[in-house]
């Protein structure tokens, strides 16, 4: 096992490459990258700060620009590259904030693996810091209504969208009880047995809600996935996950308590109350939002988070990829599971 | 755990290390590897307390699961025996009992909320002890 990353020599020798293919997307007389440099994070895709200087054609100028590839290692279930470009195109065009998509290589021959081009947006995605440092969002309460509305934006995009038929498979009739066989059908793959996980799985099949519309859904929407930049969203990352489903899932996952940081008690992703979020979703969707649907989601949430832990675990005790911070996520399943009985509790009375 | 001895046994020495590598050494490292100090520092902590507790959670929980099972029920396999293999056992019993719907009803529900809440709490106060404070609830 050796500590250097395969990943570096990868992308880099074959920056002649992705300079060539991005002269022909361009129509441009010569591309010349000036940075090319790998972003932190990113443990399933790899962000790299991409500068070109372009001559000729439409693109000529200097820009700012990020490479989006998968990483060589680890595969979960989730969209390709094209796919994910797919996805964030139809985004873009319907008004949610987003780093603007460019340019896609589906043909892994370039550079060894699929890729995408997207315009660079200033800001902070970190959540700790985020949550942590009152500079850097001084008004919580107006960046979670935008991130609300922002998000009901995302959810007025409806199947069925041509551009996304061959990229997504079709909506389930019940999204949430497809999520829980989802996950038992995970669970069931294990040596071990949870008992937690096995009752809020059945808490949540008992009180299913009933089968929303199915709209697109981003699946990730949380605290640490967005982009601020003077108390600013400047822009969503992360659409690996993106699927048809209900639209409470989004609102869940965001208001979960494992995505509030250094503030768990701001339930809003630990920079609002989750008010002035539902403010911002229900003026721009029209739709109502009940303290039921969204403990019924956040439990799904909880769920969710600890399903992906006991997965990092499994990479470092039998993936071959020996970890302390895999192991360390998987020692997360034990707050996890206390948080989604507590909910379960509240919920109950 | 090491109470008829009077040198530092495994639990103790993993906790004097944890406090050795944050006072001592986390100062010390270079902004960019103070994430691994800390990593390495958490992961001592945990390990110290669970040799602590950990058994004592282990045989806790055997102890509810094997109760619960009874009361409702559900008839338990004869080959489960004492020892780890047992709580495997015992919490796969559990999760088909829950599967099937036996604790669906409310006074089953009730008692199986119990159960669990205990075991999990017994289990975040060895893995991250500071959660259980935030919530207001502890031992």
């Amino acid at each position: 096992m050796s500590a250097a990353s395969p990943a570096t020599a990868a992308v880099r020798t074959p920056m002649a490459a992705i300079a060539h293919w991005l002269q022909r997307e361009t129509g441009a007389r010569e591309v010349r990258i000036t940075r090319l440099e790998r972003l932190p994070g990113g443990a399933i895709q790899e962000n790299w700060t991409l500068d070109v200087t372009i001559v000729g054609g439409e693109w000529a100028g200097v820009h700012e620009w990020v490479l989006r590839t998968d990483a060589p290692s680890f595969v979960v279930a989730s969209l390709t590259r094209s796919q994910e470009f797919a996805v964030l195109r139809v985004a873009h065009a319907n008004g949610v904030i987003v780093p603007q998509p460019l340019f896609v290589c589906g043909d892994d021959t370039v550079t060894g693996r699929q890729f995408f081009v997207m315009k660079r947006i200033p800001g902070i995605a970190a959540g700790h810091r985020l949550t942590r440092d009152p500079g850097l969002i001084p008004d919580g309460e107006a960046l979670a209504e935008t991130l609300g509305a922002n998000l009901a934006r995302l959810h007025a995009i409806a199947p069925p969208q041509p551009a996304l038929d061959r990229v997504l498979p079709p909506p389930k009739s019940n999204h949430a009880l497809a999520t829980v066989a989802d996950y038992r059908a995970y669970v069931d793959t294990r040596n071990d047995a949870h008992p937690a996980l096995e009752w809020a799985l059945r808490w949540c099949e008992i009180h299913a809600p009933r089968p929303a519309a199915a709209t697109l859904i981003h699946r990730d929407y949380r605290t640490g996935n967005y982009m601020v930049d003077a108390g600013r969203l400047t822009g969503v990352l992360d659409w690996e996950f993106a699927g048809w489903g209900d639209p409470s899932e989004d609102l869940g996952w965001f208001t979960a308590r494992c995505w509030r940081f250094a503030r768990p008690d701001l339930e809003a992703g630990g920079i609002a109350r989750s008010e002035a979020f539902l403010d911002g979703y229900e003026g721009a969707s029209g739709r109502q939002v009940t303290r039921r649907d969204l403990e019924y989601w956040q439990v799904m949430a909880q769920i969710r988070w600890a399903i992906i832990a006991l997965q990092q675990a499994q990479r470092h005790l039998a993936g071959g990829e020996r970890s302390l911070e895999l192991a360390l996520t998987g020692r997360i399943v034990h707050e996890l599971e206390y948080e989604v009985l507590a909910i379960i509790a509240e919920a109950r009375q | 755990m090491n109470a008829m001895c009077d040198i530092s046994g495994a639990a103790d020495l993993l906790a004097t290390a944890c406090d050795a590598l944050t006072q001592e050494l986390l100062p010390l490292l270079p902004k960019e590897r103070r994430y691994v100090g800390l990593m390495i520092g958490n992961a001592l902590g945990i390990a110290s307390r669970e040799l602590q507790t950990g058994a004592a959670a282990d045989a806790g929980e055997a102890q509810r699961c094997a109760m619960l099972l009874a009361r409702s029920g559900i008839p338990l396999s004869p080959s489960i025996e004492a020892g780890p293999a047992a709580l495997a056992q015992l919490r796969r019993a559990l999760c088909d009992a829950i599967r099937a719907g036996r604790f669906d009803e409310s006074g089953a529900q009730a008692a199986l909320m119990e159960h669990l809440t205990r075991t999990a709490s017994d289990w975040v106060s060895i893995s991250n002890p500071k959660a259980l404070n935030s919530t207001g609830e502890g031992e």
